[in-house]
């Protein structure tokens, strides 16, 4: 068998549960997204522009601002746990920054918006402490309780495949800088971030499409108008019934995946040549 | 009295001591920002009363647990649901993820990059307008109420963290290896399964781990295709969650806690061993 | 295809059988919709009713858990299933019309006992809708403001003294906008009744496309004083913002408001008034769709809900809802202290006086989306 055919034969069950399962039943909705009363057009798109552009751009800021200071966090706490020195402190740190991942979306959302309140739970335990007086006690429950809920919970996400990459690069080449005085910033820098940019980028593609597509966070943390594109498509169907408009949301919430899927794509296709 | 045991340490050691404020302001800082917001969950789950202007709870109790743990409430069977689903879906995207991830990574596809795009998909099309259909077709087919079906709507949103990370954990193990065990007369397959394969488990099991806590926390697809006949424990969660009870969100929550960390920690042990193995090779 | 996916259920997996023995209720509506159906409503008919259970699920609160009511009876029927999956479903106002519309529901009003006991006109119309016949309300619920007697002595009692309180005491105010649930909209429409044009035929309709650009000046009203206001996530966010004594006021639904005091999120001193010239409330019904497998038992379990004795006991008595069934059946089955309860903070005649319905379905979407294009951006 040539190994093309090989290579169909292997993706295809997973691909036919795709397709068949997801993206036949999507078909409907793209189509929907086109329909007018009687007629096809692009009358939805203009509807959904003229409407939520702002929410469009916000969604594209937030989540991408998101996805930045996840990729940072990784690879420092990744770092950390690949090169840190005192096995102490480096347990410590591997037993605490999982715990957010197993938090559901909506459960942070809850415990998000009673921590990060004016009065909630974080200002008042600063207040206590005397770290803050209570005149400084801000609310963050706006666009940044979203990035701070984003980053809260999928930080962990990308950590673990990040650490868990770094953690197979080969010991030896660090070493070997290591003895000739590389300081461990460089380290992790020019040796450990090159060789794990695949997975990192993986992980990142990943939380990005997750948070476009998550809906109870913007819900619960942030009530200001701009909101998040699938707080406007949940508005579109309970509200008006109107899948139309909310397909075209929705296709252009795919739209903007499809443009980071892509960079990564070319990026991996580049490292494949 | 340390002063006594000052001495006893080497330089060192004391340097290393020295390092401990920054280390501690540092883990600290991450401790806070990270059960900060998870004791707010746990005073909630025994929380009876608790209302401004008071920073904790006025009253401790376990009604609510009473309430969750109602034998009417089916938490029980919600939760064992929950389980079985999420690891027949781990089972299930594995075994379909392994081989696509292989092909995907090392063997000359055409539409790699359309390929890879499909699984993207499920997870980067908001879901809400399109369960409907997804709900419709499972009708069709008979599979509405059943595991089965319940399984295969989640391995859809599985197959996005399998597929994907399996690709790149496969990518990741150096291609010269199975080359060098195929040379010494190793067939196609047994290469794969001692060479590949092991050195790719460490990602493919995270990527289990995704696929577990996606299908636990999944609340569309368990509606439309789950219930009433499989009722599963985000229902619960996503009812009480959105309303604001947050009591019954929150002990739901710690309760989906079990099963996640669980499954966490066999999947660690997997590692280590599987890992720790490999050192004598 | 069908072949191929069933096939590959038979590789895959073994599909568990649906038990069909049981009467299926679907709940729109907060946890403690599914808790007073599993607790208190099925045990009573599960013991008048021997051999057959009863057991609930929830889709949660607000219009999303009735629109996934709607969608479900919706795939049903376009998968031709002929026996579905659903034997009594409790579903906001909103969506017994489109439910109607879709072929979705069995008239069954006229066959049972309690179908005469109701005469309130919500019952027969559910904005600009006919549901004559198809719908029986479980509870009517009611929009109210909810406030903090700490920081409010005395509230404003009208939409326009409410307008300058809330320019005296900036952000002290906070709704839910109208994307994070029905209270933040019932105040929108509120608004529009107090400062628009002709309130009567926004509820009454018909619907005139001339009526909808009358509405401008109370929308730039309205987005001044969002401007003075504190916009809050949700319903529950309301809430809890005001249980946190950041906001002082806020429009909330009364049934809410009571679960969070009975759940203790919310200081037992808080209270509720009505402002003129009224918000609106709507009720939650009993619908049964036209395909439900156990047709007759789902008519008796309704029957038993809208009894006088149950909505006494279990709607008016546990809840401190207000009854679906006209108030003399139900006050004749409950102590004079008991059915007051429910009107500690709004009395009767505010309730009969500011207590509206929404606007009839047209109105109230031209209403949403003006909100969304004039009082946000």
């Amino acid at each position: 068998m040539p190994k093309r055919l090989i290579g169909l034969v292997l993706v295809l069950p997973a691909l036919a549960v795709i397709l068949l399962l997801f993206i036949v039943p999507l078909a409907a909705s793209v189509v929907g997204a086109f329909e007018e009363k009687n007629s096809y057009g692009l009358g939805n798109f203009t509807k959904a522009f003229e409407l939520y552009r702002s929410d469009v751009m916000f969604t594209v800021m937030i989540v991408s601002l998101s996805t930045v200071l996840i990729g940072l966090f990784s690879i420092a706490i990744g770092g950390y746990l690949t090169l840190g020195e005192n096995p102490r402190a480096v347990a410590i740190l591997r037993w605490l920054y999982r715990w957010p991942m197993f938090i559901p979306f909506i459960v942070v959302g809850q415990v998000l918006r009673t921590f990060l309140a004016k009065n909630g739970l974080m200002n008042n335990m600063l207040v206590g402490a005397g770290i803050i007086t209570p005149l400084q006690a801000a609310s963050f429950l706006d666009w940044r309780g979203i990035v701070i809920a984003f980053v809260w919970k999928q930080t962990p996400f990308v950590t673990l495949l990040v650490a868990g990459a770094m953690a197979s690069v080969d010991r030896g080449t660090i070493e070997a800088a290591r003895n000739l005085g590389a300081s461990r910033l460089r380290i992790l820098l020019e040796i450990l971030v090159p060789q794990v940019t695949t997975t990192l980028m993986v992980g990142l593609v990943l939380s990005f499409v997750t948070m476009m597509s998550v809906l109870s966070v913007p819900l619960m943390i942030n009530a200001q108008s701009p909101t998040m594109i699938t707080a406007d498509i949940a508005f579109r169907i309970n509200a008006y019934g109107d899948y139309g408009v909310a397909n075209a949301l929705g296709l252009i919430s795919l739209a903007v995946t499809a443009c980071v899927a892509w960079f990564y794509l070319r990026h991996s296709m580049k490292e494949r040549a | 009295m340390s002063t006594a045991a000052i001495p006893e340490t080497n330089a060192p050691g004391f340097r290393l001591d020295l390092w401990w404020i920054p280390r501690a302001i540092v883990l600290g800082l991450i401790a806070f920002a990270i059960f900060g917001p998870l004791t707010n969950l746990l005073l909630w789950t025994v929380a009876e009363k608790w209302y401004f202007p008071h920073t904790l709870p006025l009253e401790y109790g376990f009604s609510y647990w009473g309430r969750v743990f109602s034998p009417r409430g089916n938490a029980m069977e919600s939760l064992t649901n929950s389980i079985l689903v999420a690891s027949l879906t781990v089972v299930v995207s594995l075994a379909l993820a392994i081989p696509a991830g292989y092909a995907l990574a090392r063997l000359r596809l055409p539409f790699r990059a359309a390929i890879l795009f499909a699984f993207l998909i499920p997870q980067a099309f908001p879901n809400l307008p399109v369960y409907v259909n997804i709900a419709r077709l499972f009708y069709e087919i008979g599979l509405n109420g059943t595991i089965a079906g319940v399984v295969l709507v989640h391995a859809t949103h599985g197959l996005v963290y399998a597929v994907w990370i399996a690709t790149a954990a496969f990518a990741a193990v150096d291609a010269e290896l199975e080359q060098a065990a195929r040379s010494i007369g190793a067939g196609a397959l047994r290469a794969f399964r001692e060479v590949t394969l092991p050195l790719a488990a460490p990602g493919l099991l995270a990527s289990a781990i995704f696929v577990f806590l996606e299908s636990l926390d999944e609340f569309t697809g368990s509606y439309f295709v789950g219930a009433p006949d499989v009722n599963m424990l985000p229902l619960l969660l996503y009812t009480a969650g959105a309303g604001g009870n947050y009591q019954v969100a929150s002990i739901t929550a710690l309760l989906l806690l079990i099963p996640s960390v669980g499954f966490m920690l066999v999947v660690e042990r997997f590692l280590k061993s599987d890992v720790l193995s490999k050192v004598g090779h | 295809m069908k072949r191929l996916l069933q096939a590959m259920l038979v590789l895959g997996l073994a599909a568990s059988p649906a038990n069909a023995a049981e009467l299926t209720v679907i709940t729109a509506g907060d946890q403690n919709m599914v808790d007073y159906i599993n607790e208190y409503l099925a045990p009573l008919f599960e013991e008048q009713n021997p051999g057959n259970t009863v057991r609930a699920v929830g889709t949660g609160p607000g219009d999303a858990g009735s629109q996934k009511i709607l969608e479900r009876f919706e795939a049903q029927k376009k998968a031709g299933a002929e026996k579905w999956d659903t034997d009594v479903a409790v579903v906001h106002e909103k969506f017994a019309g489109p439910m109607i519309e879709g072929g979705y529901l069995e008239a069954y009003r006229d066959r049972i006992a309690t179908g005469k006991m109701v005469t309130r006109a919500n019952a027969d119309m559910a904005l600009g809708a006919k549901v004559t016949g198809y719908v029986m309300p479980m509870f009517n619920s009611q929009t109210a403001i909810a406030y903090n007697p700490a920081l409010v002595s005395n509230p404003p009692k009208s939409y326009e003294a409410l307008a300058a309180w809330a320019k005296e005491h900036p952000k002290q105010f906070g709704y839910n906008g109208i994307k994070g649930g029905a209270s933040g909209v019932s105040f929108v429409m509120g608004w529009i009744y107090a400062f628009g044009d002709d309130a009567d035929k926004l509820m009454n309709g018909p619907f005139d496309k001339a009526e909808t650009a009358k509405w401008d000046s109370a929308f730039a009203s309205l987005g001044e004083f969002t401007q003075n206001a504190t916009l809050t996530p949700g319903n529950a966010g309301t809430l809890d913002l005001l249980s946190r004594g950041e906001i002082a006021m806020g429009p909330v639904w009364v049934d809410m408001f009571y679960s969070w005091q009975a759940n203790g999120q919310l200081p037992p001193d808080f209270k509720l008034f009505l402002p003129a010239p009224g918000m609106p409330g709507q009720p939650m019904h009993y619908v049964i769709p036209a395909n439900a497998p156990n047709k007759e038992l789902a008519e008796k379990f309704v029957e038993l809900a809208t009894s006088p004795k149950v909505q006494a006991e279990g709607i008016v008595k546990r809840f401190n809802w207000y009854p679906g069934i006209d108030a003399e059946h139900v006050k004749a089955e409950l102590d004079e202290a008991t059915w007051n309860k429910l009107f500690v903070d709004i009395t009767p005649e505010d309730l009969a006086k500011y207590g509206k319905p929404f606007p009839i379905a047209p109105y109230n979407n031209a209403i949403l989306e003006a909100y969304e294009r004039q009082a946000t951006n």
